[in-house]
């Protein structure tokens, strides 16, 4: 969803003047408001300091993959820890 | 100006595409490129231009006049697909130089590899992926996929 956000404003900023005149108007923030971003990388997108809204979205861009790449090891468990509870696996040892 | 990646580079440009397919309308192949530059977005009324003309020199190349509209100098005597392409290529010149290209910020990202740019997004402005996607998924063969697309066989391949 991050990225599609992303992607629709940067495509939104092509035929969309305003959207460069809110960055360099210091109002990207309200901007990023209107998408779908989490209030966490919402937060670091508004903190991005560039010379260009090019160069915004390209910093955008690594953000957001960024975030998405660590959202896979907060949903899943780690297959070194197996399924089990904790101590249903201290269980188990202690049956062995 | 920072350093990107031809990846990063690659994205930046599959939206620029992506913004003049959604403003032409387009919903299916072929893509309207001679339409974009008949009707392009406000920003570039003053940079779209085409003016067909006889040359042995070259397929298509963007100037703009001191003080005039940019236009795309185009062969006339070109095929189909090669004068879309043409024209879908020299289309990046044009948004690059313009003003709202400026404001953007496109020369610093894109001019220094300006030649493979143009060449990627003008096989992605002429075959969204999207495009590409709901033609496999109706079915859509190889084999037409160059009709299809109105594209040049070699862009074809790269594309399929």
């Amino acid at each position: 969803m991050s990225m599609q956000s992303l992607n629709q404003l940067v495509a939104r900023s092509i035929t969309d003047p305003g959207i460069v005149q809110a960055f360099r108007a210091g109002r990207i923030g309200n901007v990023l408001d209107e998408l779908g971003f989490t209030p966490d990388l919402r937060a670091q997108l508004a903190g991005i300091e560039c010379d260009s809204w090019a160069e915004f979205a390209v910093m955008s861009y690594r953000q957001v993959r960024a975030a998405e790449a660590q959202a896979p090891r907060l949903q899943f468990p780690s297959p070194l820890e197996g399924l089990l509870p904790a101590d249903s696996q201290a269980d188990q040892e202690q049956v062995a | 100006m920072i350093q990107i990646t031809r990846e990063e580079r690659h994205w930046f440009l599959d939206n620029v595409a992506r913004a003049l397919v959604e403003h032409s309308g387009a919903a299916e192949p072929p893509v309207p490129i001679e339409a974009i530059l008949d009707h392009p977005p406000e920003a570039f009324h003053e940079d779209f231009g085409v003016v067909d003309m006889y040359s042995n020199l070259w397929d298509a190349t963007f100037a703009r006049p001191p003080g005039q509209r940019g236009s795309i100098f185009v062969r006339v005597d070109l095929p189909a697909t090669a004068r879309r392409h043409a024209l879908a290529r020299e289309t990046l010149s044009a948004m690059i130089t313009s003003k709202h290209g400026r404001d953007l910020g496109l020369p610093d990202l894109l001019m220094s590899e300006l030649k493979e740019s143009a060449s990627y997004f003008a096989s992605i402005l002429l075959a969204p992926e999207a495009f590409v996607d709901a033609y496999r998924a109706q079915g859509g063969s190889e084999a037409l996929f160059a009709e299809s697309f109105v594209l040049p066989l070699e862009v074809a391949e790269s594309r399929w």
